[in-house]
Parts: structure tokens; C-alpha cells; sequence
């Protein structure tokens, strides 16, 4: 026995010592299409046709930063293509090569999009990959409950909260559903919705008196919230277990129960508030790292992510709406048949507010959406006093602004040095 | 105080008290059998469930062995190949935390040397800077040797983890050995080192397989350092976990008891060493 392990452990140590990897395939680095389905459905799906081969390994947000940091500084990599938000992206902007060079041949990119992709400078820094956005969505057994001449498309703050009042005292359970759990996305729900709708900003107006209102306002939607809310990550789960009726989340963590049950539910724009209809658009790019090992390959494969075919493929495997002219198919799922729809009527609604992710922020990022997210679990879950909490966390998000020196970006107005809040 | 006892507690009959000790040694033993089996039987109902059923209620407690959820992660690219690297990096991580913790806390328990307290203290440091924080500039360092994406790279990070458990525990063990044994075997005509393999090295084995599984879980856990560090040669955890944690139930029952099927038939497969510890030696 003892011979056997020693002959084990010199052998673990010889494989370990001599394993190298000779790998042609092009690293795709990515902190988007993280669940396994859709990592799966990328992989077999959208890059298995790129002649070469892509290794798609997507990522927690840590590990990402920190692997693009590392191979950025010294230089020398193994990633060709890297994937991330905007703001992700924003971060690095000196490490991406230019790709103004790369030819499009003839597929139409959103011209705003392309603008963003550039961060002011000359230089094409990315290309925009897919997008998204966050709608509402409701089980249509609630419609019956909606309060009287409100259009479910045209909804206001006021109309979703009687609208859940309805639902919790004539079901005989709250039935509105949040995603405050620790990987929802709560903190997008305050950043792009809630307080731009009723302060018109998402930074400089942290502590007014309309903002004072708007988490008033969100108050009284959480008594009729279902109490599970603080666990809930994803509300397609809770929405096709029946738990709740009436939800507000990212498209792309709605889209199961659209495609599982999709005669039940029915997807419609957010709400409206004073100042408009707010929503947060996200935006994916691809870039290319300066220290990719093959950068004329990378390019390729960018060139192969923004065909109309290759960005019809993403759609159906990560939800996530194509940025160029791509022709959608017929037979797309349930879930982009419902949910493509209600991004449009939001995003063209005339009150339309866009409100962007945090940009500039670097890893700061995190701590930016902690400040929200402490805001909420005081003044909604611990019910500590409105105006005190919102002096103190403006108080940590202006520090967080005057370290980062990050400027206002949408909807809040463009600053000189860091954003201000007032 | 012993003679009021004495009046007011009468005698009673051996077999009385026999009986309530062994309901008592029952119920421990069901429920600390309960206590580790209860979740693996969850795991495995819900791994072995359609999607529908994991998400249903009333639960059956019945597995009705759809393998939809299995299968994916059959066919799921790459897991073969990061279950593999797993087992690697963990037994090069299992091996070099012995061979360097087992001599530390060897010496830490037999000689006397200035400044042993504060290396005792030292040996506990590794584990007082988190990982996200070192992460950087290790992988800056790894590429910059070539040390980057290789197993035996993430295994010397993952030792300097699992090294100061190696220590103290081989530490105790060591110090729970009479001296006196090692001296019998020195005046019987051994060298120190023949004592040690001959005397000390059985009687310590248990210890040094408990640490040893110990430095095994450690690196089979870990995810920052070996998804920041690995690429292509990505480990089990760091390939599946973090995107288990967003994806749907049913794929995170199957992905759970994919990560810890592997560590279970470890552990099964080393469990006499364990055992020879509580002297039901070699069954």
C-alpha cells in the first residue's frame, strides 16, 4: 500500500511538473452568459461555427477584473477577445487596441452605441456586443386586479402600488415580488428606476426632498411585497412557482418563465414617475487586450460576434438583444417574443429617461451599488428615519465620487471633476 | 452534601441506567448520522429529479431518475477536463503540505529552538490576508515565471493555505507520541531517522492522513486563486461553482453533487487511515 502511494504522489508530482498546454484557440473572457445554460448555449451555439475555435470561460466579476489587471500589467496574455459591461470595459480603457480597422462589411451598428464604444477618444475601444434592459412582468391572473383606468403599458408608480395593494388584500397574499436577494439586482432598481423617475438623477440628487419621496413611495410597495423577496435572486423562479404575481427584474432573469409557461405571463415597460419613465440600458462590449496573443485572430473573432447570424444566436442564448440591424427570425422563443417588445415600448415611450451604469467607478463599482443597497436595507427593512439615512449615505457616496473622480453620467448632467452630490 | 445525596437518591438497578445510556448513544448516533447524510440525500433526490419536481411542492422524497440534469453536466465542455485538474492540484497541494507541514510540526514538538512561540504564531498569518487581495499580484509574479496556468503553480498556493493546518496538526500528534518510544528505538540500535520511520511514522499515520485530507478539501474548495490563476487548465470549483450560484435549481443540485461526489470517494478511500485513529485500526 505504502509503495503504491509513493508511486501515486511521484506521479502526480511528474504530470503536475510537465503539463503544459499548447492551445490555438482563441480565450473569449467574459463576465457576461455566466449561468450554465447559457455558457453551454454560447459555446455550442454561437462560437462552435469561428473557424480555430473560441475557449468561452465566463466569470465572477472578481476573478475577472483581477485576471485582465494582471495580464495587463505585465503585459503578455492569454486572452484574445474580453466581454464585460461598459462600465467593466470603461475601467481599461488604455489596455484595448484600436478597432476602427475592423471590417463590418456592411452590418449596421447602433450609432450611439458606437459612440460609447469609443470613451471620448479617437479610437475604437470596443465593439457593442449585445444589450438588455430590465422590464416588469406579471402572471395574467393579475391583470384582473389592476386598479381602475390604468394601462399596463403606460403604468405609473402610484397605479403599480395600488396595483399591489389589490393583489395582496383581494388574493390574500402580497403577490408583488422583488429581487432583494443577495445576488438580485436591487440595486439597479434604486440606481436606474426609482429615483431617476422621481429626481430626474441618479448621483446629485442622492438626498433631495423628490428622492425623500421616491423611497416614501417604495415604503409603501414593500407592504404589499411578498416577505420572500429578500431571498429571491432571480424572480423567474418565484413567478413560475406562483409565489408572486407581479415582479420587477433584468430580462435575461425573466426569460425561464416566459419560455417554461408562456401563455401565463405577459412583460410590460416600467413604471413612470414625475420626472419620467427611467430605465437602466445595459450595454455589453467585446474588446481586445494589447496583450493578447494573437491579436489579428481576436479581430476575427470580433468581426464573427457582430454578424447578424452570430448576434440572432446570442439572443437566443443569453436574452440579450442584438446592438446592429440583425434581422430577428420568426420562430424566436416565448421569451424574446415577450420580452422584446416591452424594452421597445419603454425605451421609446415619450417620457423615456435613460439612466446608465455607474461609469468611471473602477473597482469602486461594488461599493457605489453598497450605497444603495445600505439605503434600502435602513430605510425599507430596518425602517430607520428617511432624511438620515439618505444625509449619511450621501455623505459615502460623495467621498466614493471625490476618490474616484468620476464625472456625472446619464441622467444626471455632465460635471467638471467628480459628479457632485448636493 | 455527599450524604444527603446519599439518603435522598436511592440506588437504582444497573440495567436501568443501561437502558437510558443506550437511548442516549442511539439517539447521538442517528443523529449525527442524520447530520451528514440528511443534505447528501437532498442533493442527491433533487440531482436525480426533472426540473419540475425540484421546483414543486410538496416534495416526494422520491428521486423519480431523470437524468436531464446529469446529462447536461455529462456533456457540459471542459468538465472532465477541470474534474481532472481538480484531483491533480489537489494531490500535489495533499502532498507538498505534508511533506513540508509534517517535518515543521515535527520539529515544532521534538526540539527547542528560540523564537518557536512566534513561528507557531507566524505559521497562522498565511491565512490572515484574503485571497482577493493577493490574487493580483501572485498572477502578475505567475506569468511573469511562467508559473501561470500550470497545476503545480496553483498547487504551491493552494499549500501555503493548507500549510498551517499541516503544522499544528501534525504539531499535536507529534506531541501526543512519548518521547520515550523514540528513545527505546535509539537504544535498540536506530538512528533517529530509522526511529521515526519505524516507531513514530505508524503511530502518527491517522494524524498525517487527517491533515493530509484536510490540505485535499482546502485546495478542492478553493475558487478565487484558481479561477485568477488557472485558464486553460481551469479546476472543478472554479469552473463550475461560480456559475452554479446564478443558474437555475436543478442545475445547481446536479453541479453541487458533481463537486462533492469527487471529494466523497476521496475521503471514503482513505477513511481506515481516519479510523485507525480511534484504534479500529486496518478494517
Amino acid at each position: 500500500m505504502r509503495r503504491t502511494l509513493k508511486t501515486l504522489a511521484i506521479a502526480a508530482l511528474a504530470i503536475g511538473l510537465t503539463a503544459s498546454t499548447a492551445n490555438a484557440q482563441v480565450l473569449f473572457w467574459s463576465n457576461q452568459a455566466v449561468p450554465v445554460e447559457e455558457t453551454q448555449k454560447m459555446r455550442e451555439q454561437v462560437l462552435k461555427a469561428f473557424p480555430g475555435g473560441v475557449d468561452f470561460q465566463p466569470q465572477e466579476p472578481g476573478p475577472f477584473i483581477t485576471r485582465i489587471q494582471a495580464e495587463t500589467e505585465t503585459g503578455t496574455g492569454a486572452i484574445g477577445v474580453v466581454g464585460g459591461l461598459y462600465g467593466d470595459l470603461a475601467n481599461f480603457a488604455d489596455s484595448w487596441v484600436d478597432l476602427s480597422d475592423v471590417d463590418l462589411s456592411g452590418v449596421a451598428v447602433s450609432p450611439a452605441f458606437l459612440e460609447l464604444g469609443k470613451f471620448g477618444t479617437s479610437e475604437q475601444k470596443f465593439l457593442p456586443w449585445m444589450q438588455a434592459n430590465y422590464v416588469m412582468a406579471a402572471n395574467k391572473q393579475a391583470l384582473q386586479y389592476l386598479p381602475e383606468g390604468a394601462d399596463v403599458n403606460n403604468l405609473t408608480y402610484d397605479q403599480v402600488i395600488a396595483w399591489a395593494k389589490n393583489l395582496a388584500e383581494q388574493t390574500g397574499s402580497p403577490k408583488f415580488g422583488f429581487p432583494a436577494g443577495p445576488k438580485g439586482l436591487k440595486h439597479r432598481f434604486f440606481q436606474g428606476f426609482l429615483l431617476p423617475a422621481f429626481t430626474g438623477s441618479e448621483v446629485t440628487k442622492f438626498r433631495s426632498a423628490e428622492a425623500e419621496q421616491a423611497w416614501g413611495k417604495f415604503k409603501e410597495l414593500w407592504q404589499y411585497t411578498n416577505p420572500a423577496s429578500t431571498n429571491y435572486d432571480f424572480m423567474q423562479e418565484p413567478l413560475l412557482t406562483g409565489d408572486v404575481w407581479l415582479a420587477f427584474d433584468h430580462i435575461a432573469r425573466l426569460s425561464e418563465a416566459f419560455n417554461q409557461k408562456p401563455d401565463d405571463f405577459v412583460a410590460f415597460p416600467a413604471p413612470s414617475g414625475p420626472k419620467g419613465r427611467a430605465f437602466m440600458p445595459v450595454l455589453a462590449g467585446i474588446a481586445v487586450p494589447k496583450s493578447a496573443p494573437d491579436v489579428a485572430k481576436s479581430k476575427e473573432l470580433i468581426k464573427y460576434m457582430m454578424q447578424p447570424e452570430t448576434q440572432v444566436a446570442t439572443l437566443l442564448a443569453t436574452n440579450f438583444f442584438p446592438t446592429t440591424d440583425a434581422a430577428l427570425p420568426a420562430d424566436l422563443p416565448a421569451s424574446a417574443r415577450a420580452l422584446g417588445p416591452a424594452v421597445q415600448a419603454m425605451t421609446s415611450s415619450p417620457d423615456a429617461l435613460p439612466a446608465l451604469l455607474p461609469v468611471g467607478l473602477g473597482d469602486k463599482a461594488g461599493q457605489f451599488n453598497q450605497v444603495y443597497i445600505d439605503a434600502f436595507e435602513r430605510i425599507v427593512l430596518a425602517n430607520q428615519d428617511v432624511r438620515q439615512v439618505l444625509d449619511q449615505q450621501a455623505e459615502t457616496l460623495r467621498q466614493l465620487m471625490v476618490t474616484t473622480g468620476a464625472p456625472c453620467w446619464l441622467p444626471d448632467a455632465p460635471s467638471e471633476g467628480p459628479c457632485p452630490v448636493e | 452534601m455527599s450524604g444527603a445525596v446519599a439518603t435522598a437518591d436511592k440506588p437504582r438497578a444497573v440495567s436501568d441506567i443501561g437502558s437510558a445510556g443506550k437511548f442516549l448513544f442511539w439517539a447521538g448516533v442517528v443523529l449525527l448520522c442524520a447530520w451528514v447524510l440528511v443534505p447528501i440525500y437532498l442533493l442527491a433526490v433533487n440531482t436525480l429529479s426533472s426540473p419540475q419536481q425540484v421546483t414543486a411542492f410538496p416534495k416526494t422524497g422520491v428521486p423519480s431518475f431523470d437524468m436531464g440534469s446529469i446529462q447536461f453536466f455529462l456533456s457540459f465542455e471542459g468538465v472532465l477536463k477541470a474534474l481532472w485538474n481538480s484531483v491533480l492540484v489537489a494531490v500535489l497541494t495533499m502532498i507538498l503540505s505534508i511533506a513540508i507541514g509534517a517535518p515543521a510540526g515535527y520539529a515544532l514538538s521534538r526540539f527547542e529552538f528560540p523564537g518557536k512561540a512566534t513561528f507557531r504564531m507566524l505559521v497562522l498569518m498565511t491565512r490572515a490576508f484574503p485571497l482577493p487581495l493577493l490574487a493580483l499580484p501572485i498572477a502578475v509574479m505567475f506569468i511573469r515565471i511562467g508559473l501561470d496556468d500550470t497545476p503545480i503553480g496553483l498547487a504551491l498556493v493552494h499549500t501555503t493555505l493548507a500549510i498551517p493546518f499541516a503544522v499544528l496538526i501534525t504539531f499535536s500528534i507529534f506531541s501526543g507520541i512519548p518521547l520515550e518510544l523514540e528513545e527505546a528505538a535509539w537504544t535498540l540500535g536506530c538512528n533517529r531517522l530509522q526511529a521515526f520511520h519505524k516507531v513514530v511514522l505508524p503511530l502518527v499515520l491517522p494524524g498525517i492522513t487527517a491533515s493530509a485530507i484536510f490540505a485535499f478539501t482546502i485546495s478542492w474548495n478553493e475558487v478565487f486563486a484558481a479561477s485568477v490563476l488557472t485558464v486553460q487548465n481551469r479546476t472543478l470549483t472554479a469552473f463550475l461553482l461560480q456559475s452554479l450560484s446564478v443558474s437555475p435549481l436543478h442545475l445547481r443540485f446536479a453541479g453541487g453533487a458533481a463537486l462533492v461526489i469527487p471529494a466523497l470517494i476521496f475521503i471514503f478511500a482513505v477513511r481506515k487511515y481516519m479510523f485507525a485513529m480511534w484504534g479500529i485500526a486496518n478494517r
